[in-house]
């Protein structure tokens, strides 16, 4: 009897004190499938949309973040930058909601930092490789053999190098490790992106860095996850803001490893297309590139509505699985204003 | 005195319960905590998807973990492209626990679909699955279409098997011997299907913790002698009581049929269910030939007592409605654990019936099994059946 009376208190008091808690059990949640139907379940949700609170690599902060590097002159009146850049590959990270990867690391991030100079500045890199493995830094563009990073393998747990060099030719390069086997150094996510700027600079825009990459994470030779900056969808969920009249100019590096090309589609719009940022005058005029390996250059274009434009990979499959994207145009134009909205 | 046989009673207890005590002081030990000594090598994650339902709208996979550690399910694809999904009740499973995860879908009947889950380690695991079918409703007419499929397979064959009785009945000894064995050899063929489709079924829809080849093992001694230990106590009683021996026998064998039956409805069902198979009319034909020759397996041992009809249906019944419930259970709630499970039963069950049918064979034919008749009649049991069983 006794016993039965205090599991009827100990029973009443906890729904008391947690009045929610115990409901919580039954509490619905609904998501959105990819052809807009609204589903409910009792369950967790399984959809790799990633909200900022989460996240531990931000695509956002990463999309417009250019690092110059500790500024100096030189006697000469060049200009030397210094970069410190860590390595590291015992990181893992949460790449999609759920989906645990070890990432190799330039600076804790995949991709690592964008590098920026102008043509002719001495670069100075001090490369730290606080790794377990050896590994190095290979930069695409001119500079002596020495300052390559594949005949002087950095040692881990502290191993240190120095690469030293002028900036150029002017565009848009990868840098990457470049240690045996390289294949499994790069597609760890040890790869970054160097810009180049002319010395009479490009026309002010809204500057962005695209590395369109993918993540093996079964190991089995064929990508689990495309994205444009490591987390699949997450433009798609969190749309990057642009404005209507403003000229964008996208950086983009195409890093995927075992599938032969990449792609790039931009919606309601088309783009001066501008391949490895080499020349000032742009190539083509398109809304469709091509990228091979490492094969990278910048996109220039302007939208003159307002709205949601997709851009993704039109290799589908690999839209499918995560190289998606939105850009949202706000309209900031004021004698637009009247004209309504589109496709509302 | 009777303090002397408490104590050794005791004594008797306590060396019986000793070695458990050990027993559990080294679980303790390597399970305990502080003890990383045998924390060596890499457990690598395993999870089986046992069944997948193409509903409206949504393709549903029970998805259970047979590795040796926890894991979380983190995504889900179809044709390997990423689908928002939800999992239920939740995404952690436990080793052995399942969960349901709902992927909205709008698929195509008849084509081909590879369902992919992935891990919260990033590895993915893949079942392929011939052609989409919608999962079946037990609905009033399903329920009916099975049992005309089950009356078909099941028991309308056995029934015709039935008649050949009176032509057994008016034949020599020496032919009556050739159909016990004829009898003896169709069984046997039937068991070496029954642990072939169990043995099938394990390989491809349960995972490799299971010891497939060990459960069927185990579950098919198990039916043997458990069906062995009350068929003998039947036909010692069937001395005493007013059932005759052939009535006895004839018995056994038909509720070893039955339960081979039992596991053939299953997989008709699950086959229908899975949409793995188009249910033809062929296949009904093939599967009516192949199962009249059971009828005949029960006639024979029947055909030397007196004529009785009643009880000879009732023994068709026994043998093939089976065929239905299986039919209904393979169809509306088909798990490939408990289909393995009946197909061994139904195995340990056949093999438990050529035993006494050859022990009666022995019994009637003056203690000789190599007579001409009996080898024979062995061998075209089993080629009759592999020729009906092509048509299937």
């Amino acid at each position: 009897m006794i016993v039965f009376l205090v599991a009827i208190v100990t029973i009443s008091s906890l729904f008391i004190v947690f009045p929610e808690g115990i409901n919580a059990q039954q509490e619905e949640n609904t998501f959105v499938t990819h052809s807009g139907a609204i589903v409910t379940t009792t369950g967790e949700v399984l959809d790799p949309l990633y909200t900022s609170a989460t996240v531990e690599f931000d695509p956002m902060e990463y999309l417009r973040d250019f690092n110059y590097g500790r500024v100096s002159q030189l006697p000469d009146g060049t200009t030397l930058r210094e970069f410190t850049i860590i390595a590291n590959d015992d990181k893992i990270m949460e790449v999609s909601p759920g989906v645990f990867y070890n990432v190799w690391t330039f600076n804790g991030t995949v991709p690592g930092p964008t590098i920026r100079a102008t043509e002719g500045d001495l670069l100075r890199i001090k490369f730290i490789n606080n790794g377990e493995k050896e590994h190095t830094m290979h930069f695409h563009g001119i500079h002596p053999a020495e300052m390559d990073g594949v005949f002087e393998p950095v040692g881990g747990n502290g191993g240190q190098f120095v690469y030293e060099f002028e900036a150029g030719p002017v565009g848009v390069h990868p840098y990457h490790c470049h240690v045996m086997p390289l294949e499994e150094h790069i597609v760890h996510g040890l790869y970054g992106v160097f810009i180049v700027d002319p010395k009479e600079k490009r026309p002010p825009a809204d500057e962005m860095v695209m590395v369109l990459n993918g993540l093996d994470t079964d190991f089995d030779t064929e990508n689990n996850f495309y994205a444009a900056n490591t987390i699949p969808f997450y433009y798609q969920h969190h749309p990057i803001q642009i404005n209507t009249g403003e000229l964008i100019r996208v950086y983009v590096v195409n890093m995927v490893e075992f599938d032969p090309i990449n792609n790039l589609h931009l919606h309601g719009n088309l783009y001066k297309y501008y391949p490895t940022g080499t020349d000032l005058v742009p190539s083509f005029y398109t809304d469709m590139i091509t990228l091979s390996q490492t094969e990278r250059g910048i996109m220039e274009f302007e939208y003159e509505y307002p709205g949601k434009y997709l851009f993704h990979a039109h290799k589908v499959e690999f839209s499918e699985k995560g190289w998606v994207g939105i850009f949202a145009v706000n309209d900031t134009r004021q004698d637009q204003q009247e004209s309504g909205e589109y496709g509302t | 005195m009777e303090l002397n046989s408490k104590s050794s009673k005791g004594k008797i207890i306590a060396s019986g319960v000793i070695p458990f005590v050990f027993l559990i002081m080294l679980m303790a030990y390597i399970f305990g905590p502080g003890s990383e000594l045998l924390d060596l090598g890499v457990p690598l994650p395993e999870i089986t998807m046992e069944k997948i339902n193409f509903l409206d709208s949504e393709i549903q996979v029970t998805v259970r973990n047979t590795g040796p550690i926890p894991v979380e399910v983190a995504m889900a694809d179809i044709n390997d492209r990423i689908q928002p999904a939800a999992v239920e009740p939740d995404r952690y499973l436990q080793r052995y626990e399942t969960a349901l995860v709902r992927i909205p879908f709008e698929w195509n009947e008849a084509e081909p679909y590879r369902i992919g889950i992935t891990i919260e380690d990033g590895t993915r695991f893949e079942k392929e699955i011939e052609a989409a079918a919608p999962a079946l409703e037990p609905t009033f007419d399903l329920l009916i279409f099975f049992a005309i499929i089950g009356t078909y397979v099941g028991i309308i064959p056995v029934m015709i098997g039935l008649l050949w009785l009176p032509f057994i009945k008016k034949i020599s000894k020496q032919k009556y011997h050739f159909f016990l064995a004829l009898t003896a050899g169709l069984l046997l063929f039937l068991g070496i299907d029954s642990v072939e489709e169990a043995l099938e079924v394990s390989k491809e829809s349960l995972a490799d913790s299971f010891n497939a080849t060990l459960l069927v093992t185990t579950v098919l001694v198990s039916s043997f002698l458990g069906l062995y230990y009350t068929g003998e106590k039947l036909v010692n009683r069937a001395k005493t009581s007013r059932i005759a021996k052939p009535v006895a026998i004839a018995l056994m064998i038909s509720i070893g049929i039955g339960l081979h039956n039992f596991g053939e409805g299953l997989a008709i069902g699950a086959a229908v269910g899975m949409g793995s198979i188009a249910f033809s009319t062929f296949l009904i034909v093939g599967f009516a030939l192949h199962n009249t020759t059971e009828g005949i397996a029960i006639a024979a041992p029947m055909s030397r007592g007196k004529l009785m009809i009643g009880k000879l249906a009732a023994m068709g019944l026994i043998a093939g409605s089976p065929a239905i419930f299986g039919a209904w259970i393979g169809g509306f709630v088909y798990s490939p654990f408990t289909s393995v499970l009946f197909l061994s039963i139904g195995a340990g069950a056949i093999f438990q019936v050529i035993i006494t049918i050859l022990k009666w064979i022995r019994e009637e034919g003056d203690k000789n099994l190599s007579s001409a008749a009996v080898a024979s009649g062995f061998v075209a049991g089993m080629v009759i059946m592999y020729l009906t069983g092509i048509l299937i």
